[in-house]
């Protein structure tokens, strides 16, 4: 019987296999925020990864994996990976040796500082790592290099739902409730997540409420593996979530399906939205997003009448240039019908990336500190300052966002620091980013295969995989876990947390980074986070074996941490009350034209993960999705008079790629979907629009306009 | 207590986990032996896996001429033995469900065994271990088949021969759509 706060989740009571001659490491998933627990098999003897074992005990999975996780393991004695330093010369990448790479990255960055001040050089960082290397990289920008611009690929994750709930309750855990909770919801609304495919373990969960007969609202625009087993699929033209969350809150209000007593005495903000949301009738609403009025009516019941119920959401409603509005707005669902503080009842948004939760609490983000502090607010630049054992005016402010980021490189970013991301294929108009990264005096990256990226770079560092390092990450639900690795650095690769310090040392800053382990960079982490929102002071090593994971906010010693938020409805604002926001539909930043009629809409598939450099290496995965598609609606392709496997040129004012069309009814017929996760020729996101959102800066990755053309070679081609 | 494989096609998500799974069994060489077919490309996004259906009387061991094909006492109806096959393909063709493959290398057959290895010290196959839909369970054979949570299928009419399976199939919901085969008015349940 494990800990009280892991009663209602999806473990099992079987006991792992140890074969012989083996051992089992008891780890973390290495991709998405589920960060499900597996058992990785290890040779006793040489240290070699074999294979993996099902973590039949850990709370969130029960030993279930999908596909990435079964087949994760596959990286570790990858033939491709990168095992010693590369150096570009002669417009090459060539074998080097460490003090080689070390002393020219030394000299360039002082180089470039010497010439052009210490914001010339930035760091492009990520979410997949763990909190201690999160951290790390915060602290070694401010006082290592000195620079403001830091910033993360999670600004293109989870950036808007960070803003989105900070608005609205005061707060950003990914989820205000523990995961076992949506078993307990009388109504679950997922809007903009493929949770089947994307984050198929929490199916579990939803089947789990499905069973005691909860009921299931879909917004999505395309009848996904999650809205074919809807109640109600809102099938909404792309980028019209704030309109449809108006629809539901105008009908929720008319019909007095709202808790009054919850609205009067713990939210404010009320009044303004039931205002706005008068014209938001179903046939107003039905004309904006496409959605048939019965389905708006109906879903707008079920949510209202339920008892207890979530809103959950992903990328579908963030990447998006209104990405808050429609986050808040949700949210508002919920808070209009006193759906919060108590089991089955909150809000949650599906975490992208592994770490996605802590990579954006400790100070990667360029407008922050760790703990979820302001880089601005002059007493959290007192207490960071003290902690790290500098004066307050050596921490610079905040810098350039993400894709701001890219975008200055050349101009005022000179040189360029690229950990744990590939932003080469995951940016929009990727042809772009590829030539800002070349305008680089010098650019240094890190990773453990050659990514698409790191081809460009000037440096390359080879790193260690997830199964060869040990700290903690922070799963969907606000959960800290620790994830613990091999000892073992194949070849010449060194752990990054190993490198970031040495370059620190080699810059002569070496004094404020005497890591001699993840735990000593935890332990700093856990001062560093005290008294902030989020606040792990009294999380520990230990405490995380004892409990398999601690949820934050744990501010003390003697505290096991809060799995649920809320419970005492005192949201976190001053006055207590949560803020209904009201919103008007402004729709995507680009709009469909008569040159380009269709909506191009991105995302993800099962067998694949993020910019794909990692999962696109395992055998097994590639070959259940080799390529990218073109997915589109039979009535859409007639009138192209494009058949299914056909190549077709999709262009948006970007730019254009060529990909097979899958003829498909699960799409809506005004728009097309495309797989986001290759690069090169292959990338989509040549043609996605990088108009960012203003709160959040997240790029509206999920609508643009694009045309269509049948490709010349097969136009007048008979197919049998 | 013996436990046997049910499988809720609704909950299919066609991820193959499973059929990757299935791979990291000891007894199965990283060869896999679970199957998920696409129910109805381009209409849905409905998918179904099918491991060995492990019938109570089974038409491949009942068709092999080397007895290479033996069933365990727990009614588990094992891969071929390789000392005993001979590669003839005989129950391939006899299987109804299509299950049983032939290594044209190895001229071995090899087909699920519900992993043996692993079930026969009472750990769950690796298929039901991963499925992380829940798709795939390893339950009571009893209380699935006498008390099922829904409608399910364990008897096949194959043109008058009817077959009963230990792997026991939970129908679909197809009346009310939840199976996407039904255009929607609007309310899908």
């Amino acid at each position: 019987m494990g800990h009280a706060q892991n009663k209602d989740y999806s473990q099992r009571d079987y006991d792992a296999i140890v074969r012989d001659g083996e051992e089992l490491i008891s780890t973390h998933c290495c991709f998405c925020g589920m960060q499900c627990g597996m058992n990785i098999r290890v040779n006793k003897e040489d240290k070699s990864v074999l294979g993996v074992e099902p973590r039949y005990d850990f709370p969130m999975n029960g030993g279930r994996l999908c596909p990435k996780g079964v087949s994760a393991y596959r990286q570790a004695e990858h033939v491709e990976r990168l095992k010693h330093p590369l150096i570009r010369k002669n417009g090459k990448l060539e074998q080097a040796t460490w003090d080689e790479a070390m002393d020219l990255i030394v000299s360039k960055i002082q180089e470039i500082q010497g010439k052009y001040g210490k914001d010339a050089f930035g760091i492009y960082s990520g979410s997949s790592m763990t909190n201690e290397k999160c951290y790390l990289m915060g602290k070694f920008a401010r006082i290592g290099l000195g620079t403001k611009n830091i910033d993360y690929n999670g600004r293109y994750c989870m950036s808007s739902a960070s803003v989105g709930f900070n608005q609205s309750i005061g707060i950003d855990r990914g989820s205000t409730n523990p995961w076992s909770d949506i078993k307990f919801a009388d109504v679950l609304l997922i809007a903009g997540s493929n949770t089947a495919e994307c984050h198929p373990l929490s199916m579990p969960y939803i089947w789990g409420a499905r069973d005691r007969g909860a009921k299931l609202i879909v917004v999505d625009p395309r009848q996904t593996k999650t809205a074919l087993v809807a109640d109600v699929h809102l099938d909404i033209r792309p980028g019209t979530d704030v309109a449809i969350a108006n629809g539901l809150l105008h009908v929720m209000i008319e019909e007095d399906l709202v808790d009054h007593d919850f609205i009067q005495n713990h939210t404010t903000g009320y009044e303004e939205v039931k205002e706005l949301v008068k014209k938001y009738t179903p046939a107003h609403v039905s004309e904006i997003t496409g959605v048939a009025v019965d389905k708006i009516i109906t879903a707008a019941r079920l949510f209202g009448q339920a008892k207890t119920g979530m809103t959950m959401f992903a990328r579908g409603v963030e990447q998006h240039a209104t990405g808050t509005d429609s986050v808040s707005n949700y949210v508002n669902l919920c808070l209009v019908t006193g759906k919060m503080g108590k089991k089955g009842s909150g809000v949650a948004t599906f975490t992208g990336q592994g770490n996605g939760q802590g990579g954006r609490e400790h100070g990667q983000k360029t407008d922050q500190l760790p703990g979820f502090r302001k880089i601005t607010d002059p007493k959290a630049r007192e207490y960071i300052a003290g902690v790290w054992g500098v004066d307050e005016s050596e921490i610079p402010g905040p810098g350039l966002s993400a894709f701001e980021m890219l975008q200055a490189l050349g101009k005022e970013i000179k040189g360029l620091l690229l950990i744990c991301s590939n932003p080469i294929v995951s940016s929009p108009t990727v042809g772009d980013v590829g030539e800002y990264l070349k305008s680089l005096d010098f650019f240094v990256c890190m990773d453990f295969f050659l990514s698409e990226s790191a081809e460009l770079a000037d440096v390359v560092l080879p790193s260690t995989v997830w199964i060869e390092d040990n700290g903690t990450m922070t799963n969907v639900e606000g959960r800290v876990l620790r994830v613990k690795g091999i000892d073992r650095t194949p070849g010449e690769t060194k752990r990054d947390w190993k490198v970031i310090c040495d370059i620190a040392e080699r810059l002569g800053r070496g004094q404020y980074f005497q890591f001699n382990s993840p735990e000593d960079i935890f332990n700093e982490l856990r001062v560093a986070s005290k008294g902030g929102t989020a606040d792990y002071y009294g999380i520990t090593y230990e405490k995380l074996d004892k409990m398999q994971g601690v949820f934050w906010p744990c501010p003390t010693e003697e505290s096991e941490g809060l799995p649920r938020l809320f419970e005492d409805l005192k949201f976190n604002f001053p006055d207590g009350k949560a803020r209904i926001l009201a919103f008007e539909h402004k729709g995507p930043n680009e709009k469909t034209s008569k040159e380009y009629p269709i909506i191009l809409s991105t995302g993800r598939v099962v067998f694949h993960y993020l910019s794909g450099n990692q999962t696109r290496r395992i055998e097994a995965l590639r070959n259940l999705c080799p390529d990218p598609y073109v997915e589109i609606h039979p009535n859409l392709a007639k009138k192209y008079n494009i058949e299914h496997g056909e190549p077709i040129k999709i262009s948006s004012p970007r730019g254009s790629i060529e990909l097979p069309a899958r003829v498909t009814k699960i799409t809506r017929e005004d728009m097309v979907f495309v797989p986001y996760h290759w690069g090169k020729s292959l990338a989509i996101n040549h043609l996605t629009n990088p108009a960012l959102e203003p709160k959040s800066k997240i790029p509206e990755f999920k609508v643009c306009a694009v045309k269509l053309e049948k490709i010349a070679s097969h136009a007048g081609e008979k197919h049998g | 207590m013996a436990k046997v494989l049910y499988i809720d096609y609704e909950r299919c998500i066609g991820c193959r986990a499973c059929v990757i799974g299935c791979e990291e069994c000891s007894g199965h060489d990283h060869l896999s032996r679970m199957f998920v077919d696409e129910l109805n490309p381009g209409e849905t996004v409905a998918a179904s896996p099918t491991p060995c259906m492990h019938c109570v009387t089974p038409a491949c061991a009942e068709s092999c001429p080397v007895q290479a094909i033996a069933i365990a006492d727990d009614g588990t109806v094992l891969s071929a033995s390789l000392e005993k096959c001979i590669g003839c393909k005989n129950c391939t063709y006899a299987c109804p469900f299509g299950i049983p493959r032939v290594d044209d290398v190895k001229k071995v057959m090899y087909k699920c065994d519900m992993c043996y290895d692993r079930t026969s010290k009472g750990r769950p196959p690796m298929c039901a271990s991963v499925c992380p839909t829940d798709t795939i369970r390893f339950v009571d054979e009893h209380e699935i088949k006498s008390e099922p949570p829904k409608e399910v299928q364990f008897k096949w009419d194959f043109g008058g021969t009817v077959i009963e399976t230990r792997t026991v199939i939970g129908m679909p919901d197809t009346e009310t759509n939840r199976y996407g085969f039904r255009e929607g008015d609007g309310v899908q349940s």
